[in-house]
């Protein structure tokens, strides 16, 4: 097994040597730990996606915003915002809004979901490689999401003076795109191609 | 360490330092407590709209104009307790079916003899109502029954008149309507002791039937010699002596009419439900210095000292 290791931190190579059980490796400039692959990468990433996929259901049933008029009430979920907009004609903008905030995580929720499952399954090395290339390519895709929420609410309401409260589905909103985020960050994509020694090598 | 240079580590790096640390094993169990509280949190959210969901009630309107989908809503007591959620022609096509969600809290409002009206804004002399919904739309109103539970109720045309326990309702008869319409006041002394609910032509076509209502604490004012006169509109009358007379009970009845009455300094039996009086044109001079003892039971009536501080109006 090998012994170099480079600091996710500082980025330095070092050697390490072996590592007695209960005890962290620091690195040799930073002081920071010290690690072959992320701990407990495998779990986190699981319990991450799957609190992430639970919660994506609230996000899309319950409303966003309720916007309170003088007695009129409306409440706007995402898919009605993007029926909405698509009613303006406004095709582009709800197709995106479609793609980042419904599609998006949904499919990098399953897709994280499939490896962490996976990462013991011989012979599908090849499918957890391709998914996480795939969320690699919707990552940065993401990051609109919370930027797009807020000009189609905008867009919305917008018009009257209106008292706008945040739903329900607001929370679990912020709570998947949190979910999501952090199940990415303490995944090692290293353990795609770990052999099972190896992963109990790590350990 | 201390010979540590820029060049130094990379070249020759092999540092071990371990660090005794335990948290392995604390930390796996504590990870799975975040898909429990997305569990709780999605329980939650369910348990929530369980408890604020009542039951989908279907009112059949004459004319639903202004209701709109998902939008309008329910209003009891200046509460929001409930929305419609469609709107539909029904198959012999003279109504609407209009589907509405209670809250939770106001299932006990779907009840037989529950009364659904729609709010509309109505400008009518001496009275506007519904100003709001002229911004905010229509919305649905609502006067509770008491009845067994139910989901299906026709809705009212327009406000119901309330039923007020307790109170005297009498039958006025008048020999034309005149300025009187529904919700005209009828007034004892000057003060508003009741109101006309409803009027209609008598069977014969004689004379105008009109339905009034005394409210409860003013009943014993009508008693079965009680004069009753139209007070609506200006009485102008020219006499050689005491010169031009104009009156008007108030600037209220000029528009919108109004009845006033008196009764006789010796009261006879207070009046029954149903009773009949005639409505005079005019009143007789007397009538208006009639002053008798009735004894009232009035809210927040400040107890008198009886014989001290009585002052003769006359």
């Amino acid at each position: 097994m090998d012994t170099v290791v480079a600091c996710e931190t500082c980025g330095l190579v070092q050697e390490v040597g072996a590592v007695p059980k209960g005890s962290v490796a620091l690195c040799a400039r930073c002081r920071f730990h010290l690690v072959h692959r992320k701990p407990n990468s495998r779990l986190r990433t699981f319990v991450f996606s799957l609190a992430a996929l639970i919660l994506y259901f609230p996000s899309n049933i319950y409303p966003l915003v309720t916007a309170e008029y003088h007695g009129l009430h409306s409440e706007t979920t995402i898919l009605r915002g993007i029926h909405t907009l698509f009613q303006e004609r406004q095709y582009f903008i709800a197709g995106l809004i479609f793609c980042t905030s419904i599609l998006s995580p949904f499919l990098k929720i399953v897709g994280l979901l499939l490896i962490s499952i996976t990462l013991d399954w011989k012979g599908w090395e090849r499918t957890r490689t391709w998914t996480y290339r795939i969320i690699r390519i919707i990552d940065p895709w993401n990051m609109l999401e919370v930027f797009l929420l807020s000009i189609s609410v905008a867009m919305i309401e917008m018009g009257r003076v209106a008292t706008v409260h945040p739903g329900p589905g607001v929370f679990s909103f912020t709570a998947v795109v949190a979910l999501t985020l952090l199940a990415t960050l303490s995944f090692d994509p290293r353990l795609i191609w770990d052999s099972p020694a190896q992963k109990k090598h790590y350990e | 360490m201390s010979d540590r240079t820029e060049t130094g580590e990379t070249t020759k790096a092999s540092h071990e330092l371990p660090k005794a640390e335990i948290r392995k094993t604390r930390r796996a169990w504590w990870l799975w407590l975040i898909p429990l509280g997305a569990i709780a949190l999605c329980v939650w959210f369910v348990y929530r709209d369980y408890i604020a969901t009542g039951p989908l009630i279907t009112i059949y309107f004459g004319d639903a104009s202004g209701l709109e989908q998902n939008n309008t809503q329910i209003r009891y007591l200046g509460a929001t307790v409930g929305q419609v959620k469609s709107l539909e022609l029904t198959r012999d096509g003279h109504s609407v079916e209009v589907k509405a969600r209670l809250a939770g809290s106001a299932t006990q409002l779907a009840r037989e003899g529950s009364v659904f009206w729609i709010v509309r804004p109505e400008v009518k002399l001496g009275a506007i109502s519904g100003l709001r919904t002229i911004v905010s739309g229509e919305y649905i109103a609502v006067r509770p029954g008491n009845g067994a539970r139910t989901n299906i109720f026709a809705g009212a045309a327009r406000e119901p008149v309330a039923q007020e326990p307790g109170a005297l309702n009498i039958i006025l008869l008048a020999s034309e309507l005149s300025s009187l319409q529904e919700q005209s006041a009828i007034y004892y002394r000057g003060i508003q002791v009741g109101e006309i609910v409803k009027y209609q032509l008598g069977s014969e076509a004689q004379d105008v039937r009109l339905q009034a209502r005394i409210h409860k604490e003013y009943a014993p004012l009508v008693r079965e010699n009680s004069k009753f006169w139209n007070a609506g509109g200006i009485d102008f009358s020219f006499g050689l002596f005491h010169g031009a007379e104009i009156s008007a009970e108030s600037a209220k009845t000029l528009l919108s009419g109004g009845i006033a009455f008196a009764t006789p300094p010796e009261p006879a039996k207070p009046a029954t439900d149903g009773a009949v009086f005639r409505l005079y044109e005019k009143p007789d001079d007397a009538w208006k210095n009639w002053m008798p003892v009735i004894h009232l039971k009035l809210p927040d009536q400040a107890p008198e000292n009886t014989e001290s501080n009585q002052l003769d109006l006359k």
